[in-house]
């Protein structure tokens, strides 16, 4: 079976810290992962490994069955990123930041396409045209989702995405997770909401200290057995 | 290509919207506008003054004439009459003054002894020539570096620390692609900017269309070229905008006028040179002890250059002009060799410095073009050649007058020669100093695009 992402004994060591042991990971399309996790245990440097900021001390990150470190371009076409806080460039308007970050995934839209791009994200029309430095932290997440969905992403890599978004931007969000892995785009996402994550999750990972010590379908557990689990594994 | 005119674009987005950079441009566009016009008014005020020196000789003539009415002993008008040596600028000298502000380029010459005359010029503005001149090759060399560091300290940082980077690095673009998009926009900024100061410059100073104004752009090209590798080379270290700044400032600081004054220290050490005043006062010395020294004795010298008047009358009489010239001309023999002296080093000097030049690019543009415009020392060498030529041309006219006593005429005047001289452009330096430049790009390119490629971009 071909997986979207994979992760084989992939491992992360700094000098001072093991930062991930040895993961071993597949996700299919339209799936959604949601790794739970302390500060610290790992959670964003296997993004970063997947995205090819970082280079693995061993093994190997692959995305559509490419290796992340040999071809640090071709995945990035497949993939979307959306970190904890989706920073853009304040003087410009969303519409223009949008249209960028299409643009450098290959994309070239009229402007009436990136508006309903940011429209289906949630930004309110009016919005689009105007800077970015007059926009919540929300607002700048909604254009991050924009760009992933014109980006037509394969896989969505998100980093503590919900993370300072009031519940009803969380609640959107999650309808579009939904959406778009029903459309079959796989998503790998770190976050600390344990509800969220068995929410739209269909499979959860506990990771601790580097290393994923639990793997769950969510629909085998509701959320206060996940929380249970949860407590347990980080004792 | 779509990526990178897409970039581009951007580059101009952010360009636009940066208050601060539009106005510091602006601000170095004025400051070249300022520069030409300083320039070019420094060279018309020199124009304007070496086309009167003609009519104040006439004037002279004319003055000599009523006080000399009928035929003259050659001694007084020898004395008196005051030739000029012209020191013409090119059409380039608008654009870089050089040491055209500093040197004379102008001498009047009697038919006294030379060397006192050679030296002897008005007195300069010494907190003028301390600051120099403002002209467009001032511009070009020393305040555009600084408008490539405010456009390029924080060519990558920026993002970094906004936090933008990652999410463009999410995409299918490398760092490299990123960086190189930047740097052709800020290049495109400044070499447009110099093009059309240029432009406006070759233009204001009427300069001949020719393979000289190729050369003039390319060093400017290639200069500002040399400051973005500089940029790049800071850029790959991967720092903080902070640190990108001060070590960019550091660079400029070193490399346009920290390595600059060492080295015109050093070679003012390695080559010593004796002082023009040193000459005046050994010519003075020898020409004051002529007063003294018995006349046969100072004949005998001078006929032993000048046997042709050997047969000249035994002087009894207390005072005779040839005499006097004799002892005047004895005196410059005896500073020859401090003259021979100081301008082989001057010209050793000049040697040296080009030998060096390529530890400063500032310093090698800069005196490119000087070259270029016919201001730097050599042509001042030349023309101190020049005018020495000539009043030796005064020597052999006024010498059989003086010495076979025919007397001076009214008409004789217009015999007198006459002297014009303009510096050759020196594009041989030029264009070494453009292969200097050539060479300076190359490695700061060579280890920047090596430190970017060799050290992963990191997008936090």
């Amino acid at each position: 079976m071909s997986y979207i992402l994979e992760a084989k004994d992939l491992r992360k060591q700094y000098p001072d810290k093991l930062a991930l042991k040895n993961l071993n990971l597949q996700l299919s399309p339209g799936e959604v992962f949601c790794l739970l996790g302390q500060n610290g245990a790992g959670k964003s440097t296997t993004i970063n490994l997947f995205l090819g900021f970082i280079a693995p001390t061993a093994g190997a990150a692959y995305l559509g069955g490419l290796e992340v470190a040999r071809h640090p371009l071709e995945i990035k076409k497949l993939l979307a990123y959306i970190p904890e806080n989706v920073l853009l460039y304040p003087h410009l308007t969303g519409l223009e930041n949008l249209a960028l970050l299409s643009g450098l995934a290959g994309f070239k839209y009229r402007e009436s396409e990136l508006r309903d791009y940011l429209t289906q994200a949630g930004l309110p029309p009016e919005a689009a045209q105007r800077r970015v430095s007059t926009y919540s932290k929300g607002m700048r997440q909604k254009v991050g989702i924009a760009s992933a969905v014109a980006k037509r992403a394969q896989v969505l890599l998100l980093d503590e995405p919900t993370s300072g978004l009031d519940p009803k931007a969380s609640n959107e969000f999650s309808e579009l997770l939904r959406l778009l892995s029903g459309q079959g785009t796989a998503v790998f996402m770190a976050t600390h909401d344990i509800f969220r994550a068995k929410e739209v999750g269909t499979r959860v990972g506990i990771m601790r200290e580097g290393e994923l010590v639990d793997v769950r379908p969510t629909a085998a557990l509701n959320a206060n057995e996940l929380e249970q689990l949860y407590l347990t594994h980080m004792q | 290509m779509r990526l990178f005119r897409l970039l581009f674009y951007y580059e101009y987005l952010h360009f636009k919207a940066a208050r601060g950079l539009l106005l510091l441009t602006g601000l170095l566009l004025a400051a070249g506008l300022y520069g030409i016009y300083y320039g070019t008014a420094e060279v018309a005020r020199q124009r304007q003054h070496l086309a009167e020196l003609p009519d104040l000789g006439r004037h002279q003539v004319a003055e000599l004439q009523t006080k000399f009415p009928g035929p003259a002993d050659a001694g007084d008008i020898g004395y008196y009459h005051q030739n000029y040596a012209l020191h013409h600028p090119t059409a380039w000298a608008g654009l870089a003054l050089g040491q055209r502000d500093v040197n004379p380029y102008y001498l009047k010459l009697r038919l006294l002894g030379l060397q006192g005359q050679l030296y002897a010029s008005e007195n300069v503005n010494p907190a003028k020539a301390l600051s120099g001149n403002f002209d467009l090759a001032f511009v070009l060399v020393y305040l555009f570096p600084l408008l490539i560091i405010a456009l390029g300290f924080n060519l990558l940082s920026s993002e970094r620390e906004q936090g933008i980077l990652p999410l463009l690095l999410a995409q299918p673009v490398s760092a490299t692609q990123l960086v190189i998009a930047k740097l052709a926009f800020r290049l495109a900024v400044v070499l447009g900017l110099g093009a059309l100061l240029s432009a406006l410059g070759l233009y204001w100073a009427r300069v001949p269309l020719d393979g000289r104004v190729g050369l003039w752009l390319a060093l400017g090209g290639l200069y500002c070229l040399f400051w973005f590798g500089v940029v790049l080379l800071v850029t790959a270290w991967q720092r903080s905008s902070s640190f990108n700044a001060v070590a960019l400032l550091g660079a400029w600081l070193t490399l346009v006028v920290l390595v600059p004054s060492l080295l015109s220290v050093y070679v003012a050490a390695a080559r010593p040179v004796p002082q023009g005043l040193a000459l005046t006062i050994q010519q003075r010395e020898a020409i004051h002890s002529g007063w003294d020294r018995p006349k046969d004795e100072t004949m005998r010298q001078f006929f032993a250059h000048y046997p042709q008047y050997r047969d000249t009358t035994t002087i009894r009489e207390r005072f005779v002009w040839r005499w006097y010239y004799a002892f005047q001309y004895l005196g410059d023999q005896s500073a020859a060799p401090l003259a021979r002296a100081y301008a082989t080093g001057q010209a050793q000097r000049h040697a040296l410095a080009q030998q060096l030049v390529w530890l400063s690019p500032a310093l090698s543009a800069q005196l490119s073009f000087n070259a270029l415009a016919g201001t730097d020392l050599p042509a001042h060498l030349a023309f101190q050649q020049s005018a020495t030529r000539y009043h030796d041309a005064l020597r052999a006219l006024y010498y059989p007058f003086l010495f076979d006593k025919i007397p001076f005429t009214h008409a004789d005047y217009a015999r007198l020669p006459t002297h014009s001289f303009t510096s050759p452009t020196d594009t041989g330096a030029a264009w070494a100093g453009l292969g200097q430049l050539l060479l300076s790009v190359g490695a700061v390119y060579g280890l920047g695009l090596t430190m970017l490629r060799g050290r992963a971009i990191t997008p936090r």
